[in-house]
């Protein structure tokens, strides 16, 4: 049932809009647009929870897609805009890799991802679009961790690889029970909320927020 | 039963947030650990006598696992509260601490304490999220000092981590949907109860790869290597009696982690593709912490390492299998637990006395400290896995596992690092236990509750080291039940 849901047009067309999204992270140097884009992502995400619930009938996808919509589209997007503001981050990303070949390595990710996929065959060829675009967040939430200079950035993507792992798992098996799902999300969330005081802390005892200062542990 | 267990820590936490004093909340702690303590060897004892015990419709299990790792969090929970007012009371007096943080330390610690005790009760493989939960809490931990060195660790500890267990959580997905073909979709497709039973039906291929991302993940949080790289910063920046807490108890829930999946991915894929698994990193953890402790220069550090090396023996004993190679694992968990406890505590009383972690600047801690220097040579000859401690006892029996598995390659790679970690290990111990006093440091036992703790641990390693008590052969042997599968 879920196989069918996947290989329609508009979720098709929710799934290629999430990618799209995961890129306009990938080719932005402001902090606010990044934020934005993930912040449109989540919206989307909760849209095909919602289509997948509504075409099941599941009162618990329901309440998952409610709150993707309002903790990860709103309330963490939120956080980190209190962040930027308390921090007086400076706006500009620093990149260790250029916009263009970060937009190269993406894009190389995301036909890795849809053939990795496409070789597993363990599931069918519908919901295999959007078990591959899951496989793209989830490394492309890893390669922007390894990317980008600043420590929110990071925060960001593991945000974007959670992400991933969600549109996996409600591709997949309609979500998890809803039980772990509330615990996740509860996760996710004190997790944003600690890093958010790591971060606080950080800048407070480097004078700035660039991963590059962290480097004095080693051996 | 289960449900009072989880409660008692979370009561201390709350109490503790409600004391006005520095001997209000240390009571309140001590009490509350007291009470942890022992609601968790009366879980123990009723899992013992009734083998399975499921509370809070399903939510919640013990069996025999899940027993020990309660045993193991409780008694190093118990000690480290007793240590905790020692090292903590003496940094107040100094003031390094001051009473704000001294009881959001004392709450953080108890919090930490009910998520480690969550980990092995939930029935649920969503055990992820208790397992994601003790991360965040104990990278609060880390933060309460504010020295730069401090930061970046829990900085590091917090990314690698939820990295690493994001991939367990793939993982879990996948066994998930495995479960969801053969069970149907239902809230217990993830309960451990239900999925065990059925393990043998799973694809092989799907288990093959959730197994995989398991053991990145989770492997990630346990420290075996090459993801290990979070785990020497964590450990040896966190307040000693946390550092203890991470080493000793919070590894072993990770490998916790691990070990459940195993049970289940073997019975669908067979052994050979899990244990060899094990095998490489096993091997790979204790190979890579060989030059680190030899070439040491931080004594906490030092210590970490050593984890490193154990994680990677216990998933070792774990992957040559066999009645053998399963108790010595078990066993050696909680040897491990005891043993780093004990040289954490050790570590943790020369720091205060030097106010250095640098070993070329310790040294005449027997002349100085007589007390610690003694305890921290016999943790030193047992962590390094001399006789009659009973670290010995458990590498032994891994090693002979090895050897009756037919794993002689690396049942000898093993033997050769290990060597080499007691020499490296032992040279640098030396250097600082010996030798005349630095100047400048005046003789005297930091405080009676840090040496306490530690004589409560010391008498584990000795006594495990020459006798293993019949109930807790048994009580191992039950463990070994649960998990051995070929």
């Amino acid at each position: 049932m879920v196989e069918v849901v996947f290989g329609s047009k508009i979720m098709q067309l929710l799934i290629a809009f999430i990618l799209v999204s995961t890129f306009m992270i990938l080719g932005s140097t402001r902090l606010y647009s990044c934020v934005r884009a993930f912040g449109i992502q989540s919206f989307l995400l909760a849209c095909v929870a919602g289509i997948v619930a509504y075409s099941t009938g599941k009162y618990d996808i329901y309440i998952v897609a409610l709150l993707t919509l309002i903790i990860k589209s709103a309330v963490i997007p939120y956080i980190f805009i209190y962040i930027i503001r308390e921090i007086k981050v400076k706006k500009e990303i620093e990149l260790y890799v250029n916009i263009s070949p970060s937009l190269i390595i993406g894009g190389t990710l995301v036909v890795i991802s849809y053939y990795l996929i496409r070789s597993i065959s363990i599931i069918s060829e519908l919901s295999s679009l959007a078990l591959s675009a899951s496989m793209s967040l989830v490394s492309i939430g890893l390669f922007i961790m390894i990317s980008r200079k600043k420590a929110l950035m990071q925060m960001l993507g593991i945000l974007i690889m959670e992400n991933g792992l969600f549109l996996g798992a409600i591709s997949l098996t309609n979500g998890m029970p809803l039980l772990v799902e509330l615990g996740i999300f509860f996760d996710v969330l004190i997790g944003v909320l600690i890093m958010g005081i790591l971060i606080f802390r950080i800048n407070k005892t480097f004078e700035s927020i660039d991963t590059d200062l962290l480097k004095n542990l080693i051996g | 039963m289960i449900e009072y267990l989880l409660l008692a820590p979370v009561l201390t936490g709350i109490l503790c947030f409600l004391t006005r004093s520095k001997k209000q909340v240390e009571t309140v702690s001590l009490i509350g650990s007291i009470a942890t303590l022992i609601l968790g060897l009366i879980l123990v004892k009723n899992v013992y006598q009734n083998n399975v015990i499921i509370s809070w419709t399903n939510a919640l299990f013990a069996d025999a696992f899940s027993a020990f790792i309660v045993l193991i969090v409780s008694i190093v929970g118990f000690v480290a509260s007793v240590y905790s007012i020692g090292y903590m009371g003496h940094e107040f007096k100094h003031g390094i601490m001051d009473l704000r943080k001294l009881k959001i330390y004392y709450i953080l610690f108890h919090i930490f304490m009910f998520t480690m005790l969550l980990v092995g009760v939930t029935n649920n493989l969503g055990l992820w999220i208790a397992i994601e939960m003790t991360t965040l809490v104990s990278a609060l931990l880390m933060i309460l000092h504010t020295k730069k060195s401090s930061v970046e660790a829990a900085w590091k500890y917090m990314i690698i981590c939820t990295v690493g267990i994001t991939f367990a959580l793939f993982g879990t997905i996948l066994t998930y949907y495995g479960a969801v073909k053969i069970l149907g979709e239902s809230g217990d497709a993830l309960n451990w109860t239900s999925l065990i039973a059925v393990a043998d039906q799973f694809d092989p291929t799907i288990m093959k790869l959730a197994f995989i991302f398991i053991l990145i993940g989770y492997g990630t949080k346990a420290g075996l290597a090459p993801m290990h790289t979070w785990l020497p910063d964590a450990h040896s920046e966190a307040p000693t009696p946390v550092s203890a807490l991470l080493s000793g108890v919070l590894l072993n829930c990770a490998m916790y982690g691990i070990i459940r999946f195993y049970t289940i991915a073997t019975k669908s894929t067979g052994p050979a593709f899990t244990s060899n698994l094990l095998i490489i990193f096993g091997l790979l953890s204790i190979g890579i912490a060989v030059p680190f402790i030899i070439l040491q220069e931080d004594y906490k550090r030092m210590l970490a390492y050593s984890s490193v090396e154990h994680m990677g023996i216990i998933a070792l004993g774990i992957g040559f299998g066999g009645v053998l190679g399963v108790f010595g694992a078990i066993l050696h968990m909680f040897n491990h637990a005891m043993t780093k406890s004990l040289m954490f505590f050790g570590a943790g009383n020369v720091l205060l006395k030097h106010e250095t972690k640098e070993i070329d600047k310790v040294s005449g801690i027997m002349k100085s400290m007589p007390a610690t220097g003694t305890m921290l040579l016999i943790g030193g000859l047992a962590i390094t896995g001399s006789p009659p401690f009973g670290i010995f006892i458990s590498e032994f029996t891994i090693l002979s596992a090895g050897f009756f598995q037919g794993n002689i390659i690396s049942s000898v790679l093993f033997l050769l690092f290990i060597i080499m970690i007691f020499a490296g290990f032992f040279y640098n111990l030396s250097k600082m236990i010996f030798g005349t006093p630095k100047s400048g440091i005046v003789p005297g036992e930091v405080s009676r509750w840090t040496l306490g703790a530690m004589v409560i641990v010391a008498v584990f390693v000795i006594v495990l080291g020459v006798y293993i008590p019949p109930f807790f052969y048994d009580m191992i042997m039950k463990v070994v039940a649960v998990i051995r599968v070929i």
